[in-house]
Parts: C-alpha cells; sequence; structure tokens
C-alpha cells in the first residue's frame, strides 16, 4: 500500500509542474460554464433549468478529459524510455499501475475542485452527504477513465494509432453520452449507444446526487453498479496489459 | 547471481546469445564491449526490466523469471542515458526513489550524496536545465543512494569531466566495499581495467572470456614486451640462449643493439633473463618493460580492437 502512495504521491507533485495548461483549461471551462451555457440554457425551453445541467456535464467533461492524460503520460514515459526507470523499481506493475490509475482521479479530482466548489455553492447545495456523493461518483469515475487511458496507451504501442484512438474517443464519447443532453432528446439509434458509455452514468450520478429532475436520469443503482464495473475492469486490463506488452520489452 | 544461458532476440536479431556466468558476491564485475554488443540488454533482463527469450538468471537467490519483484528487491540500477522527468528536480528524483527503495532517512541520505557528487547547489533545477554531465550524476547517485545488494552501473562516468570521473569511481568502489556486487558496463578500456576485479568480454551478444584484467592479459601468448638496449651489438649465442628460457614467446632484433622478447609474466620473468645476460657479460643500457592493455585483450579475443567495432555495430541496441 505505502508504494501505491509513493507513486500517488509522485504523480500529483507533477500536475503542479503543468500550471500553464491548468490555468488555460481553467479558463476554458469557465468560459463554457459561464458564458456559452448562459447563451445556450435561454434557448432551451423544453427542458427546465438545462443550465445546471449543461454545467453538471462539463465538469463530468472535463474530468474525463482531464483523467484521460495519464494515458499520454503513460505513452511519453514508454516513448522516451523513462518506463524502464519505473520497471526496474521494487514496485509490483499491479501497485504501479493501481498508483497511476488512482493518481490520475485524484489529478482530475484537484484540477476541477475550485470549480465544482464555486459551481456547488452557486447552485446552493451544502449538504454534505449529496457533496460527498457527487464526489464519490466524479471520482470514480475519473479513476476509471485513467484505468482506460493507461489500458490503450500500453495495449496500442502505436503512437499514430494511440492518437487516432484518443482523438476519436474524446469526440466520440461526449456526444455519444447524456453529458450535454438527456436520452429523452437524443435519436434512437444515438441514444442507444449512450447506454454504453459511462460518461453518461458518470453524468447522470452527479446530477442525482445534486437533486436535479429525476426524469432525466438514469437509474442511479444502475449508474452506480456501471461504474464500479468500469473501473474494475479498465484497471484490472490496464494490469495486465502493462504487465504483458512492457515487461516484455514490447513497447519498443 | 548466476546467469544460466541467458538469451535475448529482437525479431531475427541475437543480441544475447546464451550467456552464462556467476557474479560473485562483493566483486566488480566489468561487462566490457563495443556498442551492440548485448551488454544492455543483458542488464535489463537482469534487471526484470524485459524478459529473457531463453534461459534465465538468479539474483540473490531469486529466479529473475519466477521472482521477479524479490529480484528487483535486491537490484539497482543505474542507466547508460538518465532517466529524469523533465518536471522534477535532482531533489525530488532522489528523495523519492530513496523512499521507493526502502532508504532508511531518505531526507538526510538525500542531502548527504548530493552534497557528495556537488550536485547540492543544483538541487532545486529542473532536470532540463541540468547539463548531461550533472544528469549522469543525478543518475549514479540513484545507486548510490540506495546501496543494493546487486547495483548495476551502465556507462556511469559518460559524459562526466575527469575530475568527475574520479569521483564517481571512488564512490563505486565503495559501494563494493560496503557489501554491494557491483555489474559494471563500460566501452572504456580504462575504466574497465581500474575498477573491475574480474572483466567479461562481450562481442556480437557472446561471452568471449571472463577473468581477472591480471589472467587476461597473461593469457595472451607473448602479451608481456621487455626492450632490452644493448651496450653491443647482440651475439647469437646469447639469443639462442634467451629463447630456450621457458616462457619466452618469442625474440625479435630491432636493431643490433636492442632486443624486443615476448613473453608471460614480464615481471617474473625479468630476473632469470638478467642473470643469464649478466653471466655471457651482456653490458646493458636499458631495460622497458610493457604489460598488453585490455585493448590487447579485446583484440585478442574478439579479432578486432574496440574503437574499430564501435564505429560498426553488429547487433542492434535494444
Amino acid at each position: 500500500m505505502s508504494k501505491i502512495l509513493l507513486v500517488i504521491e509522485r504523480d500529483l507533485r507533477s500536475l503542479v509542474r503543468h500550471k500553464s495548461i491548468l490555468i488555460m483549461r481553467w479558463f476554458f471551462v469557465i468560459v463554457q460554464i459561464g458564458i456559452f451555457g448562459l447563451a445556450v440554457s435561454r434557448l432551451i425551453v423544453v427542458m427546465p433549468n438545462y443550465y445546471n445541467y449543461y454545467a453538471m456535464g462539463v465538469i463530468v467533461m472535463t474530468m474525463y478529459s482531464v483523467a484521460i492524460f495519464t494515458g499520454y503520460e503513460v505513452y511519453d514515459e514508454a516513448d522516451d524510455g523513462f518506463v524502464e526507470y519505473l520497471l526496474s523499481l521494487p514496485i509490483t506493475r499491479r501497485e504501479l499501475v493501481l498508483g497511476r490509475s488512482l493518481a490520475g482521479g485524484l489529478r482530475s479530482f484537484i484540477f476541477m475542485s475550485p470549480i465544482i466548489a464555486g459551481f456547488l455553492f452557486f447552485i446552493g447545495v451544502l449538504d454534505p452527504l449529496k457533496i460527498l456523493t457527487a464526489l464519490v461518483a466524479l471520482y470514480g469515475f475519473a479513476f476509471g477513465v485513467s484505468g482506460l487511458s493507461i489500458t490503450l496507451a500500453v495495449g496500442l504501442r502505436s503512437g499514430d494509432r494511440f492518437d487516432i484512438i484518443m482523438g476519436a474517443l474524446d469526440a466520440f464519447i461526449v456526444r455519444l453520452s447524456t453529458a450535454l443532453y438527456p436520452q429523452a432528446f437524443m435519436p434512437g439509434p444515438i441514444a442507444a449507444l449512450s447506454t454504453f458509455n459511462p460518461l453518461s452514468y458518470a453524468s447522470d450520478l452527479f446530477r442525482w446526487s445534486l437533486n436535479f429532475n429525476i426524469k432525466y436520469l438514469a437509474n442511479p443503482a444502475v449508474a452506480l453498479i456501471v461504474l464500479v464495473i468500469f473501473l474494475m475492469t479498465f484497471n484490472f486490463a490496464g494490469v495486465m496489459i502493462y504487465e504483458r506488452n512492457l515487461e516484455g520489452g514490447n513497447w519498443r | 547471481m548466476r546467469i544460466i544461458g541467458l538469451t535475448k532476440k529482437y525479431g531475427s536479431t541475437l543480441a544475447v546469445d546464451h550467456l552464462n556466468l556467476d557474479v560473485q558476491e562483493g566483486e566488480i564485475l566489468g561487462l566490457l564491449g563495443p556498442n551492440g554488443a548485448g551488454k544492455s540488454s543483458i542488464l535489463m533482463m537482469l534487471s526484470t526490466i524485459i524478459k529473457p527469450t531463453e534461459g534465465t538468471a538468479e539474483v540473490g537467490g531469486y529466479d529473475i523469471r519466477k521472482r521477479p519483484y524479490e529480484a528487483r528487491e535486491m537490484i539497482g540500477i543505474a542507466f547508460q542515458e538518465a532517466k529524469l522527468l523533465w518536471m522534477n528536480t535532482p531533489w525530488e528524483i532522489l528523495n523519492w526513489h530513496a523512499k521507493v527503495c526502502g532508504v532508511k532517512n531518505p531526507r538526510h541520505a538525500v542531502e548527504a550524496i548530493l552534497k557528495e557528487l556537488n550536485l547540492w547547489d543544483a538541487r532545486k533545477k529542473l532536470a532540463n536545465e541540468l547539463s548531461g554531465g550533472m544528469k549522469k550524476r543525478v543518475e549514479v547517485a540513484k545507486v548510490l543512494i540506495q546501496k543494493p545488494k546487486v547495483a548495476i552501473v551502465d556507462e556511469p562516468t559518460a559524459q562526466i569531466d575527469i575530475a568527475g570521473k574520479y569521483q564517481i569511481w571512488e564512490k563505486i568502489r565503495a559501494l563494493r566495499d560496503e557489501g554491494s556486487t557491483i555489474i559494471l558496463a563500460t566501452n572504456e578500456l580504462g575504466e574497465a581495467d581500474r575498477l573491475s576485479d574480474r572483466v567479461a568480454i562481450l562481442y556480437h551478444g557472446r561471452l568471449r572470456v571472463c577473468d581477472t584484467p591480471r589472467n587476461l592479459k597473461d593469457s595472451i601468448p607473448g602479451g608481456d614486451v621487455i626492450d632490452i638496449r644493448l651496450e653491443a651489438p647482440v651475439e647469437n649465442k646469447a639469443v639462442a640462449e634467451l629463447k630456450g628460457i621457458a616462457g619466452i614467446v618469442d625474440l625479435a632484433i630491432v636493431e643490433p643493439t636492442h632486443m624486443r622478447i615476448y613473453l608471460n609474466r614480464a615481471e617474473k620473468m625479468l630476473p632469470k633473463i638478467m642473470q643469464l645476460l649478466s653471466t655471457l657479460g651482456v653490458g646493458i643500457n636499458s631495460i622497458n618493460m610493457k604489460e598488453p592493455s585490455l585493448d590487447d585483450v579485446f583484440f585478442h579475443y574478439a579479432g578486432t580492437v574496440l574503437e574499430e567495432s564501435q564505429a560498426t555495430p553488429s547487433v542492434a541496441s535494444p
């Protein structure tokens, strides 16, 4: 356990070195929620309180995009040979992957915490239990996304393939989810696809915990189960692929 | 450490070819070979970073294939190219490394090693602001601070200035004296000769020979050379009697007053030669002894000199 904490410590320290990226992303999120969100919510009259729906979706989307960054780091480390150092340390591969995945989720969480705190204050949710449930939903999702990104980074073994898959994932995972619009308003095939998307469940569970209109959300129990399966599947896959692909020297 | 039939293939390229080698506890074993000889692949297999294609090794009694985690706990490695992330400082890098490797009182140990390796003033600089030599010293510091049972150092003084080289060599010896077994991969002959208790010569992924530097030099027939300059031209009788001494491999008359004798263990043979010349009444102006270098040894076993083989590596580095 202590080795996992050391891996987490290292990755959290690296977060503060990316100050310019952090500031740029904060700026993007604030503009997106503060300007675009306000404007677009005036257009949408069929759904009550769309502004809150949208803002919560942007928060979860951003959590996703920060958590996926772990995969890019893992890929770069394999590409420039730094991974050899990590593999030489007295840490099991499982501790290494889980530590990085947990850290990826935490980094995403730490990055978004000022915005989440501001938003909760803005919508007037101060109930600790609701806040805790919301945070657990967000963290669980970010943890799973980190595991997914590590799995892809070490599984694809090609810079071009990795960039293409990550780009495609980034484009489709948001559009084919309930992050920005509820399933009730989606065309049939897209609605069907969105039910297989963990971003949908993370967004809906987050909204449910903050008392958003339940009519537009997935069943919270189902959402919770899907998120747990998601994070377990991809972290387990990450460990397996990390061991097989990296320890065999196959990243070269 | 026992290495048993260790083999690594990258596609169709055979980087390490059935290596068998025992490394004695508490010795410095030099792995000498040109780039592409398979040194780095061997080190990475021993460190459990990559898996062997065939064969295995035991580190402290743990099989690197069956018990890689336990083997890793015994090993520390300083890589040929410093493995530092740009966003970390030497202090952060060493402090984290020390904690991961279970070093007691890591802050104190890090402070000490940074001061000893003249890195204290640079401790808060980001890794990408450090010079090549500084990065290399941080890399070596990882092993020095860890004090592992088996320390692997890959070209530890590459990019380091002369004063720094002496400092690192001293630290490696001290690490050995404190109980670590050290595997030193290098293509610097002087470094291998100066530090190694034994030297293993690798070429084309195969072990050509492994012994102490002294024995390796002595293993070259006629490797030692004694130049004797005489007061008067040498007579045939003296030449014949000198050639009759057991251990003298060859004798050449360079000039009428200049003999060159090829032999082994020149320091032991010289008194016999002097006694014979004295008996024959041959006057001597000067004597010069030269023992073979590791380059001569490398040439003898690999059929090429190290500098030439560096220029045309035959096996790709991993």
